[in-house]
């Protein structure tokens, strides 16, 4: 008792505070995560009855936000792939895509989920992404969000029963209701929504087991969030601070190290040697390829060069292509440092030599020739550019130098 | 949460939780003041506009943003319509205060930016300060301000109030300093009722020496 209600002011406040108290669970392991939910579950207790009432109209005004991406193709993709690795609920869950450039993805205690654009972005293939999805999923099948909230209540946490009944009722007042991205923006949802570590560790638990089962490599999980506390660390360097908890779901849960470490033991556990996995990156690829450009222009544009670096350097992995190089040269061009607008020039230099580059890596290669004094280079720049977006809104400009 | 470059600010102030926050920059909202129809001087007082109708100022004695280049004014409040101006911004400054170990940046200024340099600049502002999900350029065109080579951006942007809102900016750089008139409002109606309003305040702006 003492260790759980500890564990959730970590949750709350401190993660050095839980490092320095060494609190060291013991790892759940995956086979000891049996769904708690069946098929075509429903609450039968009053007071669940009640918060699937509330989460009923949230999702409501959620469904019909602006803020949605509502491309038919991706949403069909994403919907398959919780039908893939849910369980028994597979097909009750819900998903919904919005746009919000964070690594994040939400659960709601009804079983419908959003995940933002910018989980997306940083996914390297289908299984990294299907693991986010499992983990997801495992709170929905363990009953995470009323069992945390009977555990408040027995425990008469004043201030926790407060937060989480402030949350509920904010949602029948239109306080939060629908308005998605201001959830996200200023934690709201975190408070509502984050789990003790114990429930997180089940989670992570349940998620590797529905990761194997669905056939995708058990580890993709552990990747993911070392790619997360990769980006995390390089984002809070380049300010010359430490890494914060941030407002990524992942990024508030205690000791990221620790729990990485465990969900590596857990795939070990779960993979079948000599089995050959498929992690599905020709799929994933092709189902966010109407979006990926958007994807990056809508990190990099936030200007926060340690984790635009990061996540292109981890997508570049898998091989560096025009997209992706002259999104680079994006970093430094709005890291605007001493030296950055030379970096920046090479870099556009470097994409337009890619067959895939898009029309604004010639624009704004031109517009580096032109400020290098090069106005010859730069007008072929920036014709090719209106070649190939003759009706890019910012032509009537980029015509104006060609004169 | 959004608006004009000091509601933001304060805005982002009164929601800790923010991911935008200043860290404790600043104390909150000021009040306005009356901008009557006649020639005034704006920001530093190195620009001079001639309203044709009345402004509010948005008061910079109580507001957290104590950037003397930057002023706003509005006619129906902030969310619903904001008029901002840049006056003499050197190289190497911002457009707003920030801290400086915020994860996401406003870029600096700097006095050898394009105007696509400058847009993109005023992107990331949006992007990064006022809440936009999704900023879509409209048109970039060469436009004469205050009898310099400079241009006109327009712009919409979808906010995380699910508003979307329209803009129009109009500036250039001069000596290496930045000036702009920025209007922006929501699409569906107080954008273009202020329009032939901020087109009278950006012609008639003059630079005084």
């Amino acid at each position: 008792m003492m260790l759980s209600r500890r564990a959730l002011l970590a949750g709350g406040g401190g993660l050095a505070a839980a490092l320095s108290a060494g609190v060291a669970d013991a790892r759940i392991l995956p086979s000891a995560m049996e769904p708690l939910i069946g098929p075509g579950y429903k609450p039968t207790d009053r007071d669940e009855i009640g918060l699937w009432q509330q989460m009923g109209r949230v999702e409501e005004e959620l469904s019909g936000s602006n803020l949605l991406i509502k491309d038919p193709a991706l949403n069909s993709y994403l919907q398959g792939l919780i039908g893939k690795v849910g369980g028994p609920a597979a097909k009750d869950m819900r998903i919904y895509l919005a746009r919000i450039p964070e690594f994040n993805a939400v659960m709601f205690p009804t079983g419908f989920t959003v995940i933002f654009s910018g989980l997306l972005l940083r996914m390297r293939n289908e299984a990294q992404l299907a693991g986010v999805i499992a983990h997801e999923s495992g709170h929905f099948l363990r009953k995470h969000q009323i069992r945390q909230w009977r555990d408040m209540r027995t425990k008469t946490d004043v201030f926790a029963v407060l937060a989480m009944g402030a949350g509920v009722a904010g949602g029948a007042a239109g306080v939060y209701t629908g308005d998605l991205a201001r959830l996200a923006e200023l934690g709201t949802i975190l408070s509502l929504f984050r789990y003790n570590r114990t429930l997180e560790a089940e989670a992570d638990a349940m998620g590797v087991r529905l990761l194997a089962a669905a056939g995708y490599a058990p580890n993709a999980m552990a990747e993911t969030w070392d790619q997360l506390i990769r980006e995390l660390d390089t984002s809070a360097k380049y300010r010359r601070k430490k890494r914060d908890r941030g407002y990524s779901l992942f990024a508030t849960h205690p000791a990221p190290e620790s729990r990485m470490a465990d969900l590596r033991l857990s795939a070990r556990d779960v993979t079948v040697p000599g089995r050959v996995y498929d992690d599905g990156r020709g799929r994933y690829l092709q189902a966010i390829a109407p979006i990926r450009a958007m994807l990056l222009d809508d990190q990099v544009k936030l200007n926060d060069p340690g984790a635009s670096q990061t996540i292109i350097e981890t997508l570049a992995i898998d091989g560096w292509n025009g997209l992706l190089r002259f999104h680079e040269a994006e970093i430094w061009r709005l890291r605007n440092r001493a030296g950055d607008d030379t970096r920046a020039a090479s870099g556009y230099a470097a994409a337009v030599g890619y067959g895939d580059a898009p029309p604004d890596a010639w624009r704004w290669h031109g517009v580096m020739l032109q400020k290098a004094g090069r106005a010859a280079e730069a007008k072929v720049a920036y014709s090719r550019y209106l070649a190939m977006a003759p009706n890019a809104p910012d032509a009537p400009y980029i015509r104006q130098l060609l004169q | 949460m959004r608006r004009s470059i000091i509601f933001v600010v304060a805005a982002a102030l009164a929601f800790p939780g923010c991911g935008t926050g200043l860290g404790g920059e600043g104390i909150g909202f000021g009040g306005y003041s009356l901008i009557r129809a006649r020639s005034v001087e704006v920001g530093d007082g190195s620009v001079v506009v001639t309203p044709t109708r009345e402004w509010n100022r948005v008061s910079s004695t109580w507001s957290i943003d104590d950037i003397r280049a930057v002023e706003d004014w509005t006619l129906n409040g902030s969310s619903l319509d904001s008029l901002s101006f840049v006056t003499g911004l050197k190289g190497g400054r911002y457009i707003i205060r920030q801290s400086k170990r915020a994860a996401q940046q406003v870029p600096k200024f700097r006095s050898d930016m394009t105007a696509p340099e400058v847009t993109a600049m005023l992107e990331s502002f949006y992007r990064v300060k006022a809440g936009t999900i999704d900023f879509r350029t409209i048109g970039l065109s060469p436009r004469q301000f205050m009898g310099y080579p400079g241009f006109q951006f327009d712009f919409d942007h979808l906010d995380t109030d699910e508003v979307w809102r329209r803009g129009r900016s109009v500036g250039a750089v001069i000596d290496g300093r930045l000036y702009l008139v920025l209007l922006d409002g929501t699409r569906s109606h107080y954008f273009n009722a202020a329009l032939p309003d901020f087109e009278a305040v950006a012609n008639s702006a003059r630079l005084q020496r």
